[in-house]
């Protein structure tokens, strides 16, 4: 855009400069108009639907009346299970992955690349592995614990990635100067690296969330349909995208409480968000980084 | 000395969150007698319906239900996954090793936007529809524009009740738009004057008398109305149906006994399905 509005003649025709300039701004009035809609849609369609009944009664009537209570409990504790689980693990491999091995190791190599085949495969994949593996093979049925560690596998691509690139953001002259001073490696990393790359690992966490919070497909066949509220993580818990899915689906007259639940769905995500925002905020601040 | 206070805050932290998760674990494992019953998506949620209802007369008992679609459901029952497998057509006869128990009848019927004036097809008509001999609606009425042909994707049971009446093969059918179900037929009909699609007669009767621009077409000249489906005089009807590995015994006996009992009649009639015939 600078270069549109500079005012130094250049060799470029006015016309050329006249077309970069619209597009340049018409693409992201498109996007915003598209973004705006969509959620003027589900305010105006959504609103209507929500109250405090609605938030705290059981589902009735096959979701066409009554709430959403044991749905946002279930939908709450499988990504509860999801961060629990995939948060270490990604923790612990993007570590390895920075800090312990050079990016040219073939062991390194084999972990990327199946880093990236993972980050492709459709959610749909995931779910029948994850019914496969966590319902059948390991008996654990459909249930909360299921879905969450099936949503753990589908979101360990991006949180690793993430959490990578941050731990490798942390300049390499901070890395000498712990070891100049005498300490170990563990300890530079526990007292110098993981701090420094926090608000990385926060960004990760978003990113996983968001796309734990949407999924359906991979939950449909692991943490499964019942609406009821779960007693334990062995109990099978219905989450909001598949009560939406079922709703607009399945159940003729259910657009009511379908919208009115994308709309609770879409403050809950705002709501996790703006929570991991403000954390790292005050992260930044306190390691001081700016970058 | 810090340092070594910090780490056993952190052990305090990771042995309170085994003995949260072990303590969550184990509430599960109580008393209640499970019932698992999976299958087809358009059947699950009367299924979760009646469930319920009858968790309120047993609560020692709780049924689970999950879709998957009505393979799964046969699946499920044949390997046991389930006690119940829930299936949203006729039994094939090469389903003979399994009992089925039909819960409820579902019609299928065509449909057009409000603004078509067709106001009956008989077979034949529909077959050329289907199969592009006719594809302007001004070669059966006086109203002109190309026919958007509605069909379902593979696997789903009203297009199998529907290959069934037309004797069609699936891939014998010239269609404009495929899509997976019947709330998904009802929104492009309702806002596309020239589509024509087959779905539920439960669903659009909803979608009807709640206002979107629908018509149900006479098929063979009967008009899907109250009368003609509680004769099942219509062409099209598919069951909804519960199968069971074999004859069930003990508790899957009791819920299927329950959900072929007139006390559900209140639940079919909130789906638009009707109470299978005597």
């Amino acid at each position: 855009m600078s270069v549109a509005l500079d005012d130094r003649p250049t060799n470029a025709s006015g016309h050329g400069r006249l077309l970069v300039l619209a597009l340049t701004w018409l693409a992201p009035a498109i996007v915003a108009a598209a973004f705006l809609w969509l959620i003027g849609d589900v305010v105006l369609r959504g609103i209507g639907g929500v109250d405090w009944n609605f938030i705290v009664d059981v589902p009735r009537n096959a979701g066409r009346a009554g709430g959403i209570a044991p749905i946002i409990v279930s939908t709450f504790l499988v990504i509860l299970v999801c961060v629990a689980v995939a948060v270490p693990l990604s923790l612990f491999a993007a570590l390895f992955l920075a800090e312990f091995s050079r990016a040219s190791v073939p062991m390194s190599r084999i972990i990327r690349l199946s880093l990236n085949c993972l980050a492709a495969v459709p959610s749909i994949v995931f779910g029948i592995f994850g019914n496969a593996l966590f319902c059948v093979a390991l008996g654990m049925g459909y249930s909360i614990l299921s879905g969450g560690l099936t949503l753990a596998c589908m979101v360990l691509p991006i949180l690793i990635r993430t959490m990578e690139n941050a731990i490798r953001a942390v300049p390499e002259d901070y890395r000498l100067g712990a070891a100049a001073l005498g300490l170990s490696k563990s300890q530079v990393i526990i007292r110098v690296i993981l701090p420094l790359s926090i608000p990385g690992l926060l960004v990760g966490l978003l990113l996983g969330v968001g796309r734990a919070l949407a999924e359906t497909a991979a939950l449909v066949f692991t943490s499964g349909y019942v609406d009821r509220m779960p007693s334990s993580l062995l109990d099978s818990g219905r989450t909001l995208s598949i009560h939406i899915l079922d709703l607009s689906m399945n159940v003729a007259g259910g657009d009511k409480n379908a919208y009115a639940s994308v709309l609770v769905l879409g403050v809950l995500i705002l709501v996790i968000n703006s929570g991991i925002a403000a954390l790292l905020f005050f992260s930044k601040r306190r390691s001081g980084l700016t970058s | 000395m810090n340092a070594g206070s910090r780490s056993f805050g952190r052990f305090s932290v990771m042995g309170f969150l085994a003995v949260f998760v072990l303590s969550v674990l184990s509430t599960g494992v109580s008393a209640t007698e499970r019932l698992m019953v999976t299958g087809s998506s358009s059947v699950a949620p009367i299924a979760l319906e009646i469930a319920k209802r009858f968790e309120a007369t047993r609560p020692d008992v709780q049924i689970e239900i999950q879709t998957g679609g009505s393979a799964r459901g046969i699946h499920d029952a044949r390997k046991g996954l389930a006690d119940i497998g829930m299936v949203s057509r006729r039994l094939e006869p090469s389903e003979g090793d399994l009992t089925g128990h039909t819960i409820a009848l579902d019609a299928v019927t065509m449909i057009t936007h409000a603004k078509n004036p067709i106001l009956g097809l008989d077979r034949s008509q529909i077959i050329d529809i289907y199969t592009d001999k006719i594809d302007d609606w001004s070669q059966i009425e006086d109203f002109k524009g190309p026919i958007v042909v509605v069909n379902k994707a593979d696997g789903r049971s009203t297009l199998e009740v529907f290959l069934k009446y037309t004797q069609l093969k699936s891939n014998g059918i010239k269609s404009d738009i495929i899509i997976g179900d019947n709330e998904q037929a009802i929104k492009t009909v309702s806002t596309n004057p020239l589509a024509i699609a087959y779905v539920s007669v439960g669903a659009s009767t909803y979608h009807i008398e709640n206002g979107l621009p629908l018509r149900m077409v006479a098929v063979d000249g009967v008009v899907p109305n109250a009368k003609s489906l509680a004769e099942g005089n219509l062409p099209m009807i598919r069951e909804l149906n519960f199968v069971t590995a074999g004859m069930p015994e003990g508790l899957t006996a009791e819920f299927i006994a329950f959900a072929t009992s007139p006390s559900v009649a209140d639940i079919l009639d909130a789906f638009y399905v009707l109470p299978p015939a005597e």
